[in-house]
């Protein structure tokens, strides 16, 4: 009887004794998943939006307020009261920790206002797809001057920018492309910049055009065709000068009679303003001769010197 | 006696003169510091490496700019050498293209528009090291750490001053790494001949070129549009600089008035003789189409008056 009585109490106490351990591991078990929980949940930070197209410019910072100090010392020290400092700032707020599909035209209005300067009489120069051949044009005649030459355009020339609503509020791995969201950063700067370069523009106006591209050289979707032309002012702009540019050997997609130049005239005729449109002006022509000067349309009347 | 008046009136003649130069205002005779120097130069820097040359890798532009700044500030702004550059080189340094050297005399701004920031030819001034400096101007003072706002010596007052010993060291460092074909392009319209025979390119340039890692040099002379044909190839200092390089074992090829440049001299003056087209394209495509609809609107309203007046007179 007392062995009986015996093996009964070993067997509770093997149950009981079970049952603890798996009671003691579920805890044990309990307490880990939870420490592994919250750990985790602290090392998930918000990670910033990715985007298609290139980040922020590094040093951005440093870029523009060179490029301004140099703008407004010795480019243009008529424009000696500007503060270079304050429109950086002006810059970075307008998108620093916000989201870079929600740009609107309000966040860039203080560093339009700041960085504006008037443009002088008839020397406006409007583009669309010849941003190498036109920015090569002012860079060798002073008489002309395209937004890029302007202290907002050449601050903004060549760099990116955008926020991101998480720290540091600057994405400099990527940044929206147009297809992914049209109010982006970049995008709304420069339709903005374009709007009041036009507005800015007096007297005789100009703009160099592609006459090799395929799509036709007035396009309505470009920033030119879209926002330009309907912003400039008839009372202050008296005419429009187009100079038609075709690659040296062409191809001649279109001259000054063809279908899109022809749509642009009548918009811009029926806005009262007079229109000359050139093909080939000879002054662009003879920059685009500099890198090429044995092609045939080169050809000198030398008469004196020696033949190179 | 004399001698203890002397230190009295010695002590009272520099307070004047000192006095005097405060009326004055200024110390040299050169325009001061460019304002914003420090801001202007590592914006360069930055803009040079990340959107001009990024091939040139990754460079630190503050330190840059202290090794630059320690080579002039705190010392006698006349007593400045090329070597005091040399960190601020090691800093900056990086390989030059083959055949992109171009050198010049006497026409800045033009070799500026012909190099095209770098594309097709690498200029000094198209360098890290030439960027950063170009169109400024700079210099210190003895025991201040300060740059120099108000004025700064020019050539005539002190030969080593900080700019000039600035573009001595990076004309050194330019040559020296420059290789293949390199360029020369010449005024020949300036005064005193196309080819300076004491200057940046004769002085420090020149001398440091590396024969061996030079092919040809391509000496080009451009007059000015409407300016004088003084020197030419094969005349007066042109001739000088062609024996100098035959002798010194180059490959020399001269050019007068280079097509290419002429060109881009052309811009400014389109209707001068010299850049008149041989070719003509058909009339049809030449020539401005000026909108005129306004111009015949009004002639066939006035034609269409003048009719309906002359039937309405025929018919009373």
């Amino acid at each position: 009887m007392p062995l009986q009585q015996g093996s009964a109490r070993m067997r509770q106490r093997t149950v009981l004794l079970v049952g603890i351990a798996v009671l003691l591991a579920a805890l044990v078990l309990a307490v880990v998943l939870a420490s592994l929980l919250t750990h985790g949940r602290h090392e998930v930070r918000p990670k910033m939006l990715q985007w298609k197209d290139r980040g922020t410019t590094k040093n951005l910072q440093e870029v523009v307020l060179g490029r301004c100090y140099s703008y407004i010392t010795a480019q243009h020290p008529e424009l000696g009261d500007k503060d270079c400092l304050k429109i950086w700032e002006s810059l970075k707020d307008a998108f620093i920790y916000k989201n870079p599909c929600n740009i609107t035209p309000e966040d860039y209005q203080p560093l339009m206002e700041l960085a504006s300067h008037p443009i002088p009489c008839n020397k406006s120069l409007f583009w669309s797809k010849t941003g190498d051949l036109v920015h090569r044009y002012t860079k060798s005649n002073q008489n002309f001057l395209t937004l890029e030459d302007t202290l907002l355009g050449y601050m903004a020339d060549r760099v990116s920018w955008c926020g991101d609503p998480s720290a540091p509020g600057i994405n400099y791995e990527s940044c929206p492309k147009r297809n992914e969201c049209e109010n982006n950063p970049s995008s709304v700067f420069w339709k903005m910049a374009s709007k009041m370069f036009a507005e800015a523009a007096c007297g005789v106006v100009q703009v160099m055009l592609n006459g090799s591209v395929e799509a036709g050289a007035f396009r309505s979707s470009s920033i030119f065709g879209s926002i330009e032309i309907f912003n400039l002012d008839p009372d202050k702009v008296s005419e429009v000068h187009i100079w038609l540019m075709q690659n040296l050997g062409g191809p001649q997609s279109e001259s000054c009679s063809g279908q899109s130049i022809q749509r642009l005239i009548s918009i811009l005729e029926e806005r009262n303003f007079k229109i000359i449109c050139e093909d080939n002006y000879r002054p662009v022509q003879l920059l685009q001769c500099v890198h090429n000067p044995d092609h045939r349309d080169c050809r000198l009347c030398t008469n004196s010197t020696a033949i190179s | 006696m004399m001698v203890s008046l002397f230190y009295p009136l010695f002590f009272v003649s520099v307070l004047c003169m000192n006095s005097f130069s405060g009326v004055q205002g200024k110390k040299w005779k050169g325009e001061g510091t460019t304002q914003n120097l420090e801001s202007i130069f590592i914006g360069r820097c930055y803009d040079y490496i990340r959107t001009v040359n990024p091939a040139v890798g990754e460079k630190n532009c503050s330190q840059i700019w202290e090794a630059f700044k320690n080579a002039f500030i705190n010392k006698n702004p006349c007593n400045i050498l090329p070597k005091d550059y040399e960190l601020f080189i090691n800093l900056t340094f990086h390989t030059i293209p083959p055949n992109k050297s171009l050198f010049w005399e006497n026409n800045q701004l033009l070799v500026s528009s012909f190099a095209g920031r770098g594309l097709r030819y690498m200029s000094l001034s198209d360098t890290l090291f030439g960027f950063v400096g170009n169109l400024l101007n700079w210099c210190g003072q003895e025991n201040s750490p300060g740059l120099d706002y108000e004025s700064c010596p020019t050539a005539m007052e002190c030969e080593n001053n900080a700019v000039d010993s600035f573009w001595r060291m990076t004309s050194i460092i330019y040559a020296q790494h420059s290789s293949g074909v390199i360029q020369v392009l010449l005024n020949g319209s300036a005064e005193g001949g196309a080819y300076p025979q004491t200057g940046f390119f004769a002085d420090y340039e020149i001398p440091n070129l590396q024969k061996d890692k030079i092919s040809q040099v391509l000496i080009w002379v451009v007059d000015d549009i409407e300016g004088p044909d003084l020197d030419s190839c094969g005349t007066n200092s042109v001739k000088i600089l062609e024996n100098r390089l035959e002798t010194l074992g180059y490959d020399v090829t001269c050019t007068d008035n280079y097509k290419s440049v002429m060109f881009l001299l052309c811009l400014d003056n389109p209707d001068h003789s010299k850049c008149a087209f041989a070719s003509s394209a058909p009339a049809a495509q030449r020539g401005p189409i000026s909108s005129d609809r306004g111009g015949s609107w009004n002639k066939l309203m006035f034609v269409s008056f003048a009719v309906f007046l002359f039937r309405f007179a025929l018919v009373y």
